[in-house]
């Protein structure tokens, strides 16, 4: 049969980023798929080699405006590793908190743009009208709704007080109620559910062959979190990451809509236990030019990040390297993406919830 | 088959048809900031003293100090409202307003001058020298957007 090539991208209606694939048909079957990246390619890891270790921390919270707190604050836990510093606990705890309400934030913003990808316009309205909420509470606490600049090496910039934190909690409650109906919409509508189910499956076993990683590998029912390592205080929350097994488009969906239940219920946790110290120091002069290297592992809402550092003693860092989620999912991907039908390629390319400025930094 | 009366986005639907907008009607109605929010940054000519740190430890070198002309510059495209010059100042001469950075439109401060959101101010040295009419300060701004 004649085969045809379809260019996908850098500009379609369904990607908010540019990525290119060229599909290559069989009739209606995708046979192939190659993918490009490089159309947002910034060049920020090379700044390392012109910007303070101390400023650096801006530009990393820059590499992509959904992940913005948990690059600052990856950036910020290897610098503080490669110094010895100890951060003050109410500051990790802090941490903790912006860093879960920054995957419910990423969560919301996904679930609609794979609402509005699959055709749901109105559900995608409702996605975004409740991440309003959980951005205007950032804005209260860090001053910024995407570029917050909270984190510094040796702690963070601005508290919280036990009031506020308590009010944050309420209002997470009751946005995780509301989002109860959002949420049941999702898993049982029938139009969702003859869009997505079946489609994309990844099994299990491919799953850990092309080291899929996040929600991506959750959904194919891989127990893969970082969080399960107990780094960054998660060790003192109960916690056990959402699986599904069918590795399909509507299972991804599912454990995203299930993780911002779970976010939500781990920030009430983590205001519960930790301690009611307002006031305390939140963070330490750190002194001093660093010298060493470190891996560093977070787990974005995209799946595990992994950052490299190595410094030699100066006050530019030598080397900078962010391994990010999208990047391992993306041959995941395309092993999806193979086989299916011409239809199906755009929700398939949603569900990894690609996140292209990340990749190409 | 899917079931024709398992619609589950109904009962949202004909709520929403009856309810009031999500949205504001912008910009008869403006959505208030909250304390804290990182908008513009201020200066004040009045209370510097020309020390320089925050020039220093600018992360974009948005701030340009001169403390033998007593002059001081911010560059608002420059700035991305980090606050660590808030922070640094120990006269309280910086502060952060809650107002969305202006559309910066037009040329720079002086005519002729390229720099669009460039802001300058100049300080009249405490020597006795006249201080330019109609400043009480005894110092001159000049700002562009």
């Amino acid at each position: 049969m004649k085969r045809t090539t379809i260019p996908f991208g850098p500009q379609h209606p369904v990607l908010p980023e540019p990525l290119v694939l060229d599909l290559i048909l069989e009739d209606e079957k995708v046979i192939d798929a190659i993918p490009t990246i490089g159309y947002i390619h910034r060049g920020l890891e090379a700044l390392v080699e012109s910007v303070e270790y101390t400023e650096f921390g801006y530009v990393v919270e820059r590499i992509c405006g959904i992940c913005s707190f948990m690059h600052g604050m990856g950036y910020a836990v290897a610098m503080e590793e490669i110094m010895a510093v100890e951060v003050p606990e109410r500051a990790r705890w802090l941490r903790l908190i912006w860093a879960e309400m920054s995957r419910i934030h990423s969560h919301l913003l996904w679930l609609g743009l794979g609402a509005d990808a699959f055709g749901f316009e109105n559900l995608f309205m409702h996605c975004w009208r409740t991440r309003e909420e959980v951005l205007d509470i950032f804005e209260k606490t860090t001053g910024g709704r995407i570029i917050f600049s909270v984190n510094r090496i040796g702690g963070v910039r601005r508290d919280i007080s036990d009031t506020e934190l308590a009010a944050i909690v309420t209002k997470l409650q009751q946005l995780g109620a509301s989002f109860t109906e959002t949420a049941r919409i999702f898993e049982t509508d029938p139009s969702i559910r003859h869009r997505l189910s079946g489609v994309g499956i990844l099994s299990r076993e491919d799953a850990h062959a092309v080291d899929a990683v996040g929600p991506m590998a959750r959904a194919s029912g891989i127990r893969m979190d970082t969080r399960l390592t107990g780094t960054h205080l998660y060790d003192r929350l109960d916690f056990e990451p959402v699986l599904e097994t069918a590795g399909d488009c509507l299972a991804r969906v599912v454990v995203r809509v299930r993780e911002i239940s779970q976010s939500i219920d781990l920030i009430r946790q983590a205001v519960d236990r930790m301690p009611k110290a307002e006031g305390a120091p939140i963070e330490v002069k750190v002194r001093g030019l660093p010298t060493g290297e470190v891996f560093e592992r977070l787990e974005q809402p995209r799946g595990e990040v992994v950052y490299y550092i190595k410094a030699n003693g100066t006050k530019y860092l030598e080397r900078f390297r962010a391994r990010t989620p999208t990047f391992a999912n993306i041959p995941a991907m395309i092993k999806l993406v193979k086989g299916c039908d011409l239809a199906d390629v755009p929700n398939i390319i949603m569900t990894i919830d690609p996140c292209i400025s990340c990749t190409e930094r | 088959m899917a079931n024709p009366f398992n619609l589950p986005m109904m009962g949202r639907s004909l709520r929403n048809l009856l309810s009031r907008p999500a949205t504001r009607r912008y910009p008869s109605e403006v959505r208030p900031h909250f304390a804290g929010t990182r908008g513009t940054l201020e200066f004040d000519l009045d209370t510097c003293v020309f020390c320089g740190l925050c020039a220093r430890r600018c992360p974009t070198v948005a701030l340009t100090c001169s403390r033998e002309d007593r002059f001081f510059a911010i560059e608002q495209l420059r700035c991305i409202a980090c606050g660590v010059c808030i922070d640094l100042c120990n006269k309280d001469s910086l502060r952060m307003s809650e107002d969305a950075p202006h559309v910066h439109l037009h040329t720079g401060a002086a005519p002729g001058d390229p720099r669009p959101g460039h802001q300058e101010w100049h300080q009249q040295p405490p020597d006795g020298s006249p201080p330019v009419p109609g400043d009480a300060a005894g110092g001159t701004a000049t700002a562009a957007v």
